[in-house]
């Protein structure tokens, strides 16, 4: 069989299933969960299977590579004018994998969800089609059509499954932040749009093809005025600084399994598209705008740490932690060389599976109490044990302990950017102990301690956000315990990209 | 000794194993972790004796392996391994057998406890992590180990999780040693840029031939020795170190005797010769090791708390080590870590066995209890006489040897006055702990009377440890060594492979010294706390300022906590207050009210009204006219 055939599948299995719970009655919220989370497993299952059936020294080149043309040989457009063309290389690879992931522990995440389950489960899944989309796609034009797919998704889900919260000087309503996200993103990807058109009619070759893209020299010129175009547009996903602001709101907003997709791959899309677009597209503009997105990417790691440290509200904490982390994905990238951008990788994948088991667990918490201020908690350990054991495991991970999947990451960012940037790696390795700070106080804030008489009825998380938890940690351990095959993968692809030293 | 790996392999087996499966096995498992931990002490002494082997055959270089762990071909290969010499022997001994002693022992004092598994799950990795740590023959699998190493630290110190002060004390444990690591990282990441391997040996080797950068150089000894300054509890990043006590005693013993705080002397002892091609750096270790050692022994005389008395006391050792490594004695440090861990372990696990019997850990509360607590009693006054360094006690040994040490050594004499000041402050505050706890009039008759023995799972390891205390420091002796199979005495056998052996030295008068002052400051504390309460009163109202100072610390908490509350936090609530006042509300929803209000402007171009539509038109053609004109012309 070609090989090829197993990307479709990815793509078109989650469409699939959106179109197959249309025609589920409403009132069957069983049979919409039934088919979920069959689903998610069997996406689970095909991510992990073409994350070990991609080949290391396979002489370079993407894998599983599936082509069908779309419109050419049409007005403006030559041979291969537009086309789906999926195909993976050794950085979409874990992005693959991580997405299986996530996408199967929010299925079983969302189980509980009562409100019109059905429509929350066909706009999840056009998400994840999207995210796969975009990981996959080698034709510029289905990048962008996949990309707004797996965004705009998110409006609907926040906007009416979200939940609004009152703070003690301001409110976020669920509505506000989801017009928030919706409108920064969008307004991004014009920029993106733009960048993409003046790449067409700049390389005038007729086809959107990113091979035959990638293959043509642009004008240094040109390269150094499109390339923030890319770069500001896909980092606004990526939550760059000062553009960031989307990120935590959307977070506090957003019912769990939405916020494990949007930490944990969404933003991802914004680290990829920056490579996928920025660097390799046109590498000399790279080398000249990275500084600058260095002293951005050193504000982000430094500037949500500090904002984290701050936070009363688990997912605001949560949330600015996850731009802190997401600075020291583009730090890495930033540093151009190859063991930062390696880095840069290895975080995109660690900080996702961190962060969505962050969100799994603060559900499990919220779903029964309503309220996510820790103040209000204390001695949690001693209703919920098992609660307190993942969690910890998870900040354990975002402090960047040895063992687990952060701190391979953040090591290599590290050495990356003291190769280049002595200053912004030691910024960046104080910001991770400023992340131990506002672990460790939440921890002993809410989870130790004397228990509160207020949550003795609280209940252990279910079996279902035990799975949830067990299969983020196995990923966590997978990658700090064993990180050769994702190393591996990697460094064969940053290798070969250009402009990387 | 290529086999080294399976030696952290035993006890971390033991730890997934207990983590899964302990509430369904007997006992909770506590039998399984014991006896991995027995195994692997004997498998150190297999060790031992092979590497005095190697050794006999002459021209040993240490033993190394290692396994490829990630791989970026040509720019980053991450290689862990393990790599065996003198001073890792003594660190995996330590350890180990320190260890099993207080795994034997909390079989009693841990009984019935709730998390009694977990227990022994998290100490049997706690010791695993510090066994890698002195394995490790790469400084990215000694950071990794390192911090494993202050993550069980941290769990252990919270064990009592229901209590807000353990859940405080974890924390300020694990972040202010993560102060300290942040400096490792740097320095670790400096020298992997500079020399392009993780490798010790390696980068020894490099230092040592000053191949690198001399300005990385320092810039990388200063962060390391920030790291080691953390995780031993030197100034200033010491005070976890006291606070630590909120965990279980047998915890307490382990990290003060065995499994933590000497993992930074290990670090400083191990690259010494990286931290000796910097200039100043000597210096440097010799000043902070002067100011933990002094300013601890003055603490410790007014401290109330048997356990904090004994942990300042840890200060107190810790600080000497660290002067006798910046005088290049690494054989004396070594020494003196090696017989502290069997009197620090007996100090720790006998006041544990006085805490047990009588609940209660405030000296003014105790007293006379030399005849309830007939084991415990002795154990504790040994272990408290070896600290104090009385002859012919293993302490003396050790630190006659660092008093030579420093007396020979490259570092100002002023360094050895102040040792030679701290000898005898040291021996009065554990005289002032003995007498207050065991003897004279008991102050609290409730205590007292329901005061009893430990049972023998207890009183036995805690017998055995003393018993070492006394004849430990007697591995000196050259006939010592060789009677135990050694084919030298201490110094002989335990130097920096680099350096070969340092020689054995006696300074007579600083000997003599130190015999003299440590007997005459036994006899006034005797005077002071042994007999009637006056003494004392009239030494604590000696100088109330410096007795505030002493009692309080000297204030450094205090300093930190409101360093952190005004200048950390602080700055975090600026941040989230831009981030809000300014980056949201300014930035975000002020770009939308000012698209609303051009929106508002715009509209009114849009009336409904033919006259303006048609007014409009008019102007249009008009301007068109008048363009169109303009370019024919």
């Amino acid at each position: 069989m070609h090989s090829g055939y197993w990307l479709m599948a990815t793509l078109f299995l989650p469409l699939i299933t959106a179109a197959v719970l249309v025609g589920v009655p409403d009132s069957r919220k069983d049979i919409v969960r039934y088919i979920s989370v069959t689903v998610g497993a069997v996406l689970f299952a095909m991510s992990v299977f073409i994350f070990f059936a991609y080949e290391v020294d396979h002489g370079g080149g993407y894998q599983f590579f599936i082509r069908y043309d779309w419109l050419e040989n049409v007005a403006f457009l030559g041979p291969h004018g537009i086309s789906l063309a999926l195909g993976l290389d050794g950085i979409s690879a874990p992005m693959v994998l991580l997405t299986g992931v996530v996408a199967f522990g929010g299925t079983l995440i969302s189980w509980k969800i009562e409100h019109h389950n059905k429509d929350f489960f066909i706009l999840f899944w056009v998400l994840v089609a999207g995210v796969y989309g975009t990981f996959e796609s080698l034709d510029l034009f289905f990048f962008f059509f996949w990309y707004e797919v797996a965004v705009l998704p998110m409006y609907l889900l926040i906007a009416v499954w979200g939940s609004s919260s009152v703070f003690e000087t301001f409110s976020r309503t669920k509505e506000y932040s989801a017009m928030k996200l919706t409108i920064m993103l969008v307004s991004a990807s014009i920029l993106i749009f733009l960048g993409i058109f003046a790449v067409f009619k700049e390389a005038g070759l007729g086809t959107f093809d990113l091979q035959q893209l990638y293959a043509y020299h642009f004008d240094e010129n040109f390269q150094k005025m499109a390339f923030p175009l890319f770069v500001i547009g896909c980092g606004v996903l990526a939550g760059l600084w000062p553009f960031h602001t989307w990120s935590p709101d959307g977070h506090v907003s957003a019912p769990t399994a939405v916020s494990m997709l949007h930490a944990g791959v969404l933003m991802k899309l914004g680290a990829f598209g920056i490579i996928r677009l920025g660097i390799q597209l046109l590498p000399e503009g790279a080398t000249f705008w990275m500084p600058g997105l260095m002293i951005l990417a050193t504000c982000n790691v430094v500037y949500g740490a500090f904002a984290a440290t701050a936070q009363r509200d688990f997912k605001y904490m949560i949330g600015y932690s996850s731009v802190s982390h997401m600075g020291l994905v583009l730090m890495g990238l930033a540093t151009m060389n190859q063991i930062g951008i390696d880095g840069a990788v290895l975080q995109m994948f660690a900080h996702g599976v961190m962060t969505a088991t962050f969100f799994a667990m603060v559900g499990s918490v919220y779903d029964q109490t309503h309220t996510r201020d820790m103040r209000q908690y204390s001695g949690l350990v001693h209703r919920m044990p098992l609660f307190v054991f993942f969690f910890g495991l998870a900040g354990l991970a975002s402090l960047g302990l040895p063992g687990l999947s952060g701190f391979v990451a953040e090591f290599h960012i590290f050495v990356g950017a003291f190769r280049t940037y002595p200053w912004a790696g030691a910024l960046g390795i104080f910001a991770a102990a400023m992340t131990a700070v506002y672990i460790l106080r939440m921890m002993s804030m809410a989870m130790f301690g004397p228990v509160d008489d207020k949550w003795n009825d609280l209940k252990e998380m279910t079996y279902l956000e035990r799975g949830t938890a067990v299969l983020l940690l196995a990923a966590m351990l997978f990658m700090g315990l064993w990180p050769a095959p994702f190393i591996d993968r990697i460094s064969e692809t940053v290798r070969v990209l250009p402009g990387v030293s | 000794m290529d086999d080294a790996w399976v030696l952290p392999a035993l006890p971390i087996a033991g730890f997934v194993v207990l983590l899964l499966f302990s509430p369904w096995l007997p006992r909770k498992g506590d039998w399984l972790a014991i006896g991995l931990m027995g195994i692997t002490f004997l498998l150190v002494l297999v060790i031992g004796r092979d590497v005095q082997n190697a050794i006999g055959d002459g021209n040993f270089h240490g033993v190394a392996r290692s396994w490829q762990w990630s791989n970026i071909p040509g720019v980053l290969e991450i290689r862990m391994g393990t790599f065996v010499d003198q001073i890792t022997l003594v660190m995996l001994f330590c350890v180990t057998f320190v260890a099993t002693m207080v795994m034997v022992y909390s079989t009693s004092y841990m009984h019935g406890d709730r998390r009694y598994g977990w227990f022994y799950a998290i100490v049997s990795l706690f010791v695993a992590s510090m066994l890698t740590l002195v394995l490790a023959d790469n400084l990215l699998l000694l950071y990794f180990a390192w911090e494993l190493v202050g993550l069980c630290s941290m769990l252990l110190i919270g064990y009592y999780n229901d209590k807000q002060s353990a859940a405080e004390a974890a924390k300020k444990a694990f972040i202010t040693t993560r102060v300290g690591d942040v400096g490792l990282l740097i320095g670790i990441i400096i020298l992997f840029t500079q020399t392009h391997t993780f490798n010790i040996q390696q980068i020894l080797a490099m230092a040592e031939a000053g191949d690198i950068n001399s300005k990385w150089l320092t810039g990388a000894a200063i962060c390391m020795f920030a790291g080691a300054c953390g995780k031993s509890a030197q100034f200033p990043l010491h005070v976890w170190l006291p606070d630590a006590m909120e965990g279980p005693t047998p915890v307490s013993a382990l990290i003060h005797a065995a499994t933590m705080v000497v993992a930074g002397v290990y670090l400083v002892a191990r690259m010494l010769p990286l931290f000796e091609a910097v200039d100043g750096m000597p210096e440097l270790i010799t000043v902070i090791g002067l100011i933990t050692t002094l300013g601890a022994a003055f603490i410790g005389l007014a401290q109330r708390d048997i356990k904090r008395v004994v942990a300042y006391s840890t200060l107190n050792s810790l600080g000497l080590m660290m002067v006798a490594l910046g005088s290049g004695a690494v054989g004396a440090a070594m020494l003196y870590l090696f017989v502290h861990s069997f009197f620090k372990a007996s100090l720790f696990l006998a006041s544990g066995s006085v805490i047990h019997a009588t609940e209660q850990q405030e000296v003014d509360k105790l007293g006379g209890l030399w005849s309830k607590m007939p084991i415990t009693a002795p154990v504790f006054a040994i272990g408290a006489a070896a600290m104090a360094g009385v002859i012919p006690l293993s302490g003396f040994w050790a630190k006659d040897e660092i008093l030579a040490g420093v007396y020979h050594g490259p570092v100002n004499h002023a360094a050895l006055v102040l040792v030679l000041i701290s000898l005898p402050v040291t021996a009065l505050y554990m005289t002032r702990v003995v007498l207050l706890t065991f003897f004279g009039e008991p102050k609290d008759h409730h205590v007292h009377e329901h005061a009893h023995e430990s049972p023998p799972l207890m009183t036995v390891p805690i017998a055995i440890l003393a018993g070492l205390t006394l004849v430990a420091g007697l591995v000196i002796f050259e006939g010592v060594g060789k009677a135990l199979g050694f084919h030298s005495g201490w110094l002989g056998f335990v130097y920096n492979l680099g350096e070969g052996p340092e020689e054995f030295k006696v300074v007579w008068w600083l000997s003599i010294y130190s015999v003299v002052s440590v007997g005459a400051s036994i006899a006034a504390g005797a005077w002071i706390w042994g007999g009637a309460a006056e003494p004392s009163k009239r030494a604590a109202a000696f100088s109330p300022f410096l007795y505030r100072m002493f009692l309080n610390r000297f204030y450094i908490d205090e300093v930190y906590q409101l360093v952190i509350d005004k200048v950390v936090l602080a700055a975090g609530q600026a941040v989230a207050w831009f981030d809000r006042a300014v980056v949201n509300d300014s930035g975000v929803n002020g770009t939308g009210e000012a698209t609303n209000y051009l929106a508002f402007l715009a509209k009114y171009q849009q009336t409904g009204k033919i006259p303006n539509y048609a007014l409009g038109i008019v102007i249009g053609v008009v301007v068109i006219a008048i363009v169109a004109f303009g370019y024919r012309t």
